[in-house]
């Protein structure tokens, strides 16, 4: 497998980038109607969601069609231990991504021993199915009805209380909370160790040589994802009040595919941009049925075939923004293993 | 448990070993060939079934055995030359491209596939009533027999057999098989390799439009119909080897007889069995029961 090197810009462009994103999703209660805020508030979500695939399939260059088994175990998590067990939200977020890092832990020690590439992902895939079955049999967590009537929670220390179920204040926290997340998976990519998983991804073997334990690597990672996957997961708990088995369901693992590859895989603010136009298409085709899986397959196909950059990788053709050349992500090195 | 229920549950888990098969096998042909696996296979065979109902609603909708066999083959017609359609968009374009883009390319296909049947046929539940022929069930010595499993059975036999030999000892069968092996070394012989891959994806494709043709009175139509099945089979040529015809034969007979024992054992868990052997034979033997991901 080889593929293009991971684009990010410097990274003190991407904290200015967040911070004025941030800053200026702050005012979207005041000027859009509550639909649209929540809509606005599973684009964070979903953003988070897209960024922590990408860290495995855009740096790393490994496919996963399982991320939703994390995603659903950090909803459930969290919808568990606030519902039964009355523990206060923050440290029900903190132990939902725990939750996830240990199931992604468990999955990625027997999956990135034994497999790559597509059986990788579809490995993945059954373990996912398996997670969706398992949560929709079982009574503790409501079975294919899931967990309804979810409260949003109240947070305080001592004198200062905040109740976030008021107004659009979960909203705010929701992208205080992405913000924090997105910023300490941009901070990943950063270190030494993200620097380390794209020379993986560019070559493997040569990583190893290099003395790069190439299989602990990619599990750091995978584990690292399912983590903030699973926070991600647990954020969507209180937001939509319901969770259901349909977020462990392989389809939903396909969503950061579509964020990721519709945005720009080699860039990392291409989740993010993905996620965004998804949810635009998903709006605007919300009244005709089968109308948004047309025009998603259609995008998908088109990125895939004709702009393997994406979204991202067509503004930078046009603009002249890229600082390294992209090159061509889909073309393979060595020609002619297959057809 | 007596035997008659033993045989039931024999005859339901071979129903659902052929039916599964019918749709693995033109996955696995065209992945043996061309190295892509399909994730929009399953769409196409939803396609077809979908075709197949119109198809015998127009022409009067009548309940003869002719016509259904005839609304079969015409979904794989059909469904065939989309494939030819597909092919020169879409397949054709993958050659070279990075194995997990493919997956991703097919399975924004798959998309297309469900967006277009639910905006032709819409989200409503269809149900075709088997031809009459087929219609009931023997009860040999206490054992329900339906008489569209058995016809289920024998066409997933037929086809298999039907494939083996066109594959092993037909001229053009082997160019297939040649081309799998070494399509660089074909291509130096001479042989149109473009056409021939061209010809299979027409092949394997048939097979889906005629699985959903012969399979429509098997299960109610709906647009999750292309995902259940596509699943089902993965996990079948996975277990069989894939790109191994034989291998997705054996592979669909064993999850099938695995499923049946896990509902015997488990009955509050559907599908678990599947998945469980799924991913126990993935991680201890990927390449499969059989075969090295050629036939």
């Amino acid at each position: 497998m080889s593929a293009t090197s991971f684009i990010g810009g410097g990274s003190r462009r991407d904290w200015v980038i967040l911070a004025v994103v941030m800053g200026a999703a702050m005012f979207v209660p005041n000027v859009l109607n509550r639909g649209l805020v929540f809509i606005a508030g599973m684009i964070w979500i979903n953003a988070v969601f897209g960024l922590s695939f990408n860290l495995l399939f855009g740096l790393s260059g490994v496919l996963s069609f399982g991320q939703a088994m994390f995603f659903a175990a950090g909803a459930y998590a969290a919808a568990v231990l606030t519902q039964h067990f009355g523990i206060p939200f923050l440290p029900a977020l903190l132990l939902s991504a725990v939750v996830g890092a240990v199931l992604s832990g468990l999955v990625g020690i027997v999956a990135l021993r034994r497999s790559e590439g597509v059986y990788f992902a579809i490995l993945t895939l059954a373990f996912a199915e398996l997670m969706h079955l398992l949560v929709a049999n079982t009574a503790l967590l409501g079975r294919n009805d899931g967990l309804s009537g979810l409260q949003r929670p109240r947070l305080g220390v001592g004198a200062l209380q905040i109740d976030l179920a008021a107004g659009d204040n979960f909203y705010y926290f929701i992208v205080l909370a992405c913000g924090l997340l997105i910023a300490l998976i941009r901070w990943v990519i950063d270190t030494p160790f993200g620097r380390a998983l794209q020379a993986v991804k560019q070559d493997p073997d040569r990583a190893e040589f290099l003395g790069i334990p190439v299989r602990l690597h990619r599990l750091l990672i995978f584990v690292f994802a399912g983590a903030t996957t699973a926070a991600a997961g647990a954020l969507v708990a209180p937001w939509a009040q319901i969770v259901t088995p349909e977020l462990a369901h392989w389809s939903n693992s396909t969503n950061p595919i579509l964020y990721t590859l519709l945005g720009g895989s080699a860039y990392f603010w291409g989740p993010v941009l993905g996620a965004v136009a998804l949810s635009a298409v998903f709006y605007l085709t919300r009244t005709l049925v089968g109308m948004s899986d047309m025009a998603t397959g259609m995008l998908l196909l088109v990125v895939v075939l004709a702009l393997p950059g994406g979204m991202l990788g067509l503004l930078s053709r046009w603009t002249g923004w890229r600082r390294r050349p992209v090159g061509a992500p889909l073309a393979k090195t060595s020609g002619g293993t297959s057809a | 448990m007596q035997a008659a229920d033993i045989a039931t549950l024999l005859v339901n888990s071979l129903t659902w070993a052929m039916a599964t098969f019918l749709v693995a096998a033109g996955l696995t042909l065209v992945f043996g060939t061309l190295h892509i696996l399909n994730f929009s296979h399953g769409g196409f065979f939803m396609i077809g079934a979908y075709a197949a109902y119109s198809l015998t609603n127009s022409l009067g909708g009548s309940t003869s055995m002719a016509l259904y066999l005839f609304g079969a083959l015409a979904a794989g017609v059909l469904v065939a030359l989309l494939g030819i359609v597909i092919d020169r968009l879409v397949l054709r374009r993958l050659a070279g491209v990075e194995d997990a883009y493919v997956l991703i390319a097919t399975y924004a296909l798959l998309l297309v596939c469900e967006g277009s049947t639910k905006l032709i046929w819409g989200l409503n539940y269809h149900t075709v009533a088997p031809p009459v022929a087929l219609d009931g069930a023997w009860m040999p010595l206490n054992a329900v027999v339906p008489k569209l499993s058995v016809f289920i059975i024998a066409a997933g036999a037929v086809v298999f057999v039907l494939l083996e030999f066109f594959l092993n000892r037909t001229g053009p069968g082997r160019l297939v098989k040649a081309i799998a092996a070494d399509p660089w070394m074909a291509r130096l012989l001479g042989i149109n390799v473009r056409l021939v891959y061209t010809a299979t994806v027409a092949i394997g494709f048939a097979l889906a439009g005629l699985a959903g043709g012969l399979l429509v009175s098997n299960q109610s139509l709906s647009p999750t119909l292309a995902s259940a099945f596509v699943i089902q089979a993965f996990g079948v040529i996975i277990i069989g080897g894939m790109g191994s015809i034989a291998g997705a034969f054996v592979g669909s007979i064993l999850l099938g007889l695995i499923d049946a024992v896990g509902q015997w054992v488990m009955p509050g868990l559907p599908g678990l069995p599947f998945f469980i052997a799924m991913t126990l034979i993935l991680l201890l033997r990927p390449q499969g029961l059989m075969g090295k991901g050629k036939y």
